[in-house]
């Protein structure tokens, strides 16, 4: 059993069941969202098992390998393998995907083709997390493109088209950048294209050559995490988008970003990171606290908690700058901890949403009273999102903290002040997300919401399941950290191994 | 026997466990829960009792054997670097510990009446539960990384408590100060942590201070940095302590339930400060300079919130301000390395503030239903008076507290305070001379509560003119302000509904406005209720004994200072024993002391000294010759020392200001660029469409004109 392709059928298992609903009888949607659902278990099952039986975890090289003969003439394999790095990222996917197509519950206007895009972005996020050929990767990101930029604008809100058109153009402008950077690697040196990550670190690059790879690779994951100045299409497609899609959007696309920059640039190009390491702990300390002030200025419940994101996603850029162990580890950590807790709270502005059917923070106001369950779980999520220990969000931030601290790479004013200024993110966390509860859950109005006190308005058994799911890794992650920072451990060990000489 | 050690884990788990299991049964079984709410209450008092039995099993252990135990887990490991929590027990934890379950069941015991009324009795008990665990755990921790976790798992008890009636505006607003406040120093607190980190490469306090010591005996330590390391450590105590430039939260966290004020905001969360500061002693002590400035801030502190509290006309936010200045002499008795004198202080503060907020508890309980519901009336001491007749043990606890707050022999707070007194003196004469004056101050605005409060006649029956009461003995100033408050009362006093809570009897808010002369008088709390007020009576008149000096006149030979011992060596050589010297220096604060409450008694006094005709002469002059005096401190202590003004503007103002500057910036000229190259896309386009139009002639033209102008850019380039 153990030459059986797992990861190929990991991959390929949701877009093929997906294609078989078109075939479905056309009777009501309760069919095609328990298939959904069905399909998107399953598989989470299958990358649970084959990772519980077939992965060792103390081992940093790519384990589950898999090769195939794609296009001959362009060398084009498809090559699967996963390490430490993608374990974590994958196990995320399965489990918020799955989340994501429950939460999707009420969607009713074209429900084949939403549940479709679904499966197939499923299969693409896995696929990308899984390539170990540096074209298979350029691939599976552009094949996310499609179904998310559909699920933009046939689901998405008022502007969906203005929010839609920026996101594609963004994105597939920053991925020209991958594959002309991937080309360039894979020709140099050789006749030969070599396409395969293994293959590809071992070769070395002219120092001038790896800079101006590792800035054009930087640029198409720099809009993908986001990192500031390109992250202006993120709080207009998560403005836009339904909720499902959003948690997706925030809860795995981003990290696609900061899983390439680990992958590609820091394990391919190492010189040019220790370069460049400094300017992304940097930029990366101004994101958090830029990030962080934009987020108390909006009125708009969606856009805050989507600057937020880009907040959190300062420290993952500070965690892979300090070029630690233990920094490194808590970028992993954050992004797989954004992940859970960034999807809870674009899903529960969305429940929120539905009902009060207004996003405007000033539009709401003393809901607390009709809505105590969604009250506590909001309070829960923010409360692990400004990173309140006990949650995995604490714990990785402190993590990134100390990396940047032990770091021997830095001068010590140049982290005096990184340290001071991503500190001064945690004061600013606090202050636009409780403002935020304050704004829609505390106080007492006469509003439109009066009229539905009697009705029940709370959150139903649906959605609480969903958010207790969230909560149980968050806090488990934040009870025992090591549960999962071994997961990569000694993937990291062996990634930053390169730097020592 | 180390026996019992082992199960420490008991402590905190206890409670943790009552509060998870109530919020989990709350969530997803609201009904059932509610309707069995007594056991839920009886359930987590009791789990709390047998952490508080465990605890005074391990103070006895410590009494006998003073070991210090530790015990460790691995929580976080790479290859590089080891996390690990646990526990530590030395006797400052095992007294702690005590202090911290004693208050904890006792105020849970008076909540279950106190809030009987309410909708969220069973989440009060869960936060309540879930906020004595993280003490438990803050107090037990043996490193920094701990010690953090735990921090800031108080203060988010402490925002859920302020914000517990989240109807309330104020109490929202009040609520998100406190956290935001408090995680200003949390910021500190962890660039500290992290500073010593990399001073010494360890959070485990033992080696952490060992490594230290030594670095500073080698001179290896840039001791820059050192002050600079230990400032910020000590602005996570200055937050959570209420200290000077970060005290603006714990007056508005009197929005909580009294209880919650009693427990967190007086006895031990706000204590957690001290407790922190004492903890690291043997660092702090190392960096004179920053002991210089904890005294500072502490004297500082002690006389501020003693100005403040004299004009307060809320009787809770009145001990909030007296909590602040008791917080003060304690961070100042640290400060001027008299360690013992400051931990004697918090322990007997505790209990003392426990019993007189829970008093002011059972006050505004049986005040409300006839005052109404709304914090500014039924907190009001305007309203209050003579309600020693109507509620007589409430009355007589609340002065038996009052007075060891104040410092009168041989109640509890005396021997520390006094000990703080004296040791201020020795240290420096100025630090003496302001705990004394503040002493002074400490006596009148307690009394001026007290009498206020309890003495006199019940002003909320009198008719109209009982509002104006107050504006003779507050000066002329605030009479238009007490007029239009006045004027307002009568306005609003159908919106007073916005204010209640929920399930609070509207009929009986409604018909006590309804009519207004029916004369109603303030009814004796329950037995629940009283039970606690009595239990920490004894508290308060006997705990004074264990820091009292020995009459034989040895040195350093209290009881309290033999159990601290260990854990601090060079207390015997500060703490001066002698049972003369003692007495004499008692003298000169009790004097002081005496002053204080004289003068309260004059112009506040349940009845007069003097003839009547006397004191109006002598209220007249008063006013006549000290009126801008007075009404500069009326309007000082009114406004809250201005503080919180300035802070709205400078910081949240400022900071709304830059975000949204920020805010601007990102939409018009990050995103502006954005667009605009999207604009300028889409015109570039629009305009080359019409060059194609289809027409030869024009074709032809555009040929001819391109050529003609490269030949020119050939010619001239060749020429140049």
């Amino acid at each position: 059993m153990s030459n059986f392709p797992w990861l190929t059928t990991i991959v390929l298992l949701p877009v093929f069941a997906g294609c078989v609903i078109p075939f479905f009888p056309n009777k009501g949607n309760n069919l095609i969202r328990w298939y959904t659902l069905g399909v998107c278990l399953l598989e989470f099952l299958l990358i649970t098992y084959v990772f519980c039986y077939y992965f060792k975890f103390d081992d940093p090289i790519i384990q589950l390998k898999e090769d195939y003969n794609w296009i001959d003439f362009l060398d084009f394999h498809w090559r699967l393998g996963i390490d430490g790095l993608s374990i974590g990222l994958i196990l995320l996917t399965g489990f918020i995907t799955t989340l994501a197509t429950l939460a999707a519950w009420p969607v009713t206007r074209n429900p084949r083709l939403f549940y479709f895009l679904m499966l197939a972005m499923y299969s693409g996020q896995v696929g990308l997390f899984a390539s170990q050929d540096i074209l298979l990767f350029f691939f599976m990101w552009e094949l996310e493109l499609i179904p998310v930029y559909l699920l933009l604008c046939i689901w998405g809100g008022k502007r969906r088209l203005y929010a839609t058109t920026k996101f594609i153009l963004y994105t597939a402008g920053g991925s020209i950048f991958i594959l002309m950077g991937a080309l360039t690697m894979g020709f140099y040196g050789s006749n030969q294209l070599t396409l395969d990550f293994q293959n590809l670190s071992n070769k070395s690059y002219p120092l001038e050559l790896e800079i101006i790879l590792y800035l054009g690779f930087f640029i198409a994951y720099a809009v993908k995490l986001p990192i500031f100045p390109l992250h202006t299409w993120l709080p207009d497609t998560h403005g836009e988008a339904h909720y499902s899609t959003c948690m997706l959007l925030a809860g795995i696309l981003l990290k696609m970003g900061g899983y390439g920059l680990i992958r590609i640039n820091m394990e391919l190009l190492p010189h040019a990171h220790s370069i460049f390491a400094p300017w992304i702990v940097a930029v990366g300390a101004i994101q958090i606290v830029y990030a962080a002030l934009i987020s108390f200025s909006q009125r708009n419940l969606k856009r805050r908690i989507a600057y937020s994101s880009i907040s959190h996603m300062g420290f993952v850029l500070i965690g892979i700058g300090s070029m630690t162990d233990v920094g490194l580890n808590g970028a992993i950590l954050q992004m797989v901890s954004h992940g859970l807790i960034g999807a809870a709270l674009f899903f529960l502005a969305g429940i929120t949403y539905d009902r009060t059917r207004t996003l405007f923070l000033d539009q709401m106001g003393g809901t607390a009273i009709y809505m105590p369950k969604i009250f506590t779980m909001f309070s829960s999520f923010s409360m692990a999102s400004l990173a309140l220990p006990g949650m995995s969000g604490f714990v990785a931030e402190f993590l990134v903290f100390l990396g940047i601290v032990v770091s021997n790479k830095y001068s010590f004013n140049f982290k005096i002040l990184v340290t001071i200024i991503e500190a001064i993110g945690i004061i600013l966390t606090p202050i636009y997300l409780l403002s935020m509860l304050r704004q829609m859950f505390y106080g007492y109005k006469f509003s439109k919401f009066t009229t539905f006190s009697n009705s029940n308005m709370d959150a139903g058994p649906r959605e609480i399941f969903i958010l207790v799911c969230l909560i149980f890794p968050i806090v488990g992650i934040g009870l025992y950290p090591n549960s999962v920072l071994s997961l990569w451990n000694s993937k990291v060990s062996f990634i930053l191994s390169k730097f020592i000489v | 026997m180390e026996f019992i050690y082992q199960f420490v884990w008991i402590v905190p788990f206890f409670p943790f466990i009552a509060s998870i299991l109530i919020g989990v049964n709350l969530l997803f079984f609201p009904k059932s829960t509610k309707s069995l709410r007594e056991i839920w209450a009886i359930f987590s008092i009791l789990l709390l009792s047998i952490a508080m039995i465990f605890s005074f099993n391990i103070l006895w252990q410590q009494i006998n054997d003073n070991i210090i135990y530790r015990y460790l887990w691995s929580w976080i490991f790479d290859n590089k670097i080891d996390f690990k929590i646990g526990f530590l027990i030395d006797p400052l934890t095992s007294i702690m510990l005590v202090l911290i379950t004693t208050v904890g069941v006792l105020v849970m015991i008076y909540s279950d009446s106190y809030m009987s009324y309410d909708q969220g009795y069973v989440r009060f008990f869960a936060y309540l539960s879930l906020f004595t665990a993280s003490m438990l755990g803050l107090v037990l921790s043996p490193n920094l990384i701990q010690i953090y976790i735990f921090w800031e798992l108080v203060g988010m008890c402490s925002y859920l408590l302020i914000g517990f009636w989240f109807t309330r505006p104020s109490a929202a607003n009040a609520c998100q100060k406190a956290f935001v406040t408090n995680r200003i120093g949390d910021f500190g607190l962890l660039l500290g942590i992290l500073g010593f980190y990399w001073i010494t490469g360890s959070f485990e306090f033992e080696i952490l201070f060992k490594r230290f010591n030594d670095l500073v005996i080698n001179h290896e330590v840039n001791l820059y940095f050192a002050n600079f390391c230990a400032l910020l450590l000590f602005l996570g105590p200055i937050a959570k302590s209420a200290q000077f430039p970060l005290h603006i939260w714990l007056p508005d966290a009197m929005e909580g339930p009294t209880p919650i004020s009693a427990l967190i905001h007086a006895a031990t969360m706000v204590a957690a400060g001290i407790f922190l500061v004492a903890r690291w002693f043997p660092l702090f002590q190392l960096l004179p300079f920053v002991m210089t400035i904890i005294s500072w801030v502490g004297a500082i502190t002690a006389f501020l919130g003693a100005t403040i509290a004299l004009a307060q006309t809320d009787l809770k936010k009145g001990l909030a301000y007296s909590t602040m200045s008791q917080l003060g002499y304690m961070m100042l008795a640290l400060g001027i390395g008299s360690y013992q004198a400051g931990l004697f202080h918090l322990i007997t503060h505790a209990y003392s503030k426990a019993l007189l907020f829970l008093g002011s508890g059972s006050v505004i309980h049986s005040v409300e239903s006839i005052v109404g519901y709304s914090p500014n009336k039924c907190q009001n001491m305007a309203f209050m008076g003579g309600l020693r007749k109507y509620m007589p043990i409430t009355g007589i606890t609340f002065l038996l507290g009052t007075f060891s707050l104040c410092g009168i022999p041989p109640f509890a707070c005396f021997w520390s305070k006094d000990e703080i007194i004296t040791d201020s003196w020795l240290y420096s004469s100025t630090l003496g001379s302001i705990s004394l004056v503040t002493a002074g101050l400490t006596a009148f605005y307690m009394f001026r509560i007290y009498f206020l409060t309890f003495e006199g006649d019940l002003r909320v029956n009198l008719n109209k003119v009982a509002f104006t009461y107050p504006v003779s003995i507050w000066g002329e100033l605030n009479l238009n302000k007490k007029n239009s408050n006045k004027n307002k009362f009568v306005l609003n006093k159908y919106d007073i509904f916005f204010e209640t809570d929920q399930n609070e009897n509207q009929t009986d808010n409604l018909s006590f406005f309804s009519d207004i002369k029916k004369l109603k008088y303030p009814k004796e709390s329950d037995n629940k209720m009283l039970f606690p007020l009595l239990v920490l009576t004894l508290p308060t008149l006997f705990i004074g004994f264990l820091g009292a000096p020995f009459p034989e006149g040895q040195i350093g030979s209290d009881l309290l200072s033999q159990w601290l011992y260990p854990v601090f060596k060079s207390a015997e050589e500060i703490t001066s024993g002698n049972w003369l010297e003692f007495g004499l220096n008692a003298i000169n604060s009790l004097s002081v002391v005496f002053s204080g409450i004289f003068i309260a008694f004059i112009l506040y006094g349940p009845f007069s000294l003097f003839p009547q005709n006397l004191e109006k002469n002598i209220e007249f002059s008063l006013e006549k010759n000290l009126n801008s005096f007075f009404s500069f401190i009326y309007n000082w202590s009114y406004f809250r020392g201005y503080i919180d003004v300035y802070y709205n503007i400078v910081f949240v103002k400022g900071t709304r200001l830059l975000a949204q500057s920020l805010s601007f910036f990102d939409e018009w000229i990050i995103d502006g660029f954005v667009n605009g190259f999207g604009i300028l896309t889409f015109f570039e386009g629009e305009s080359i469409k019409y060059l194609e139009g289809g027409r030869i002639s024009f074709y032809l033209f555009g040929l001819i004109f391109g050529m003609i102008i490269l030949l020119f850019i050939g010619f001239f380039g060749a020429m140049f």
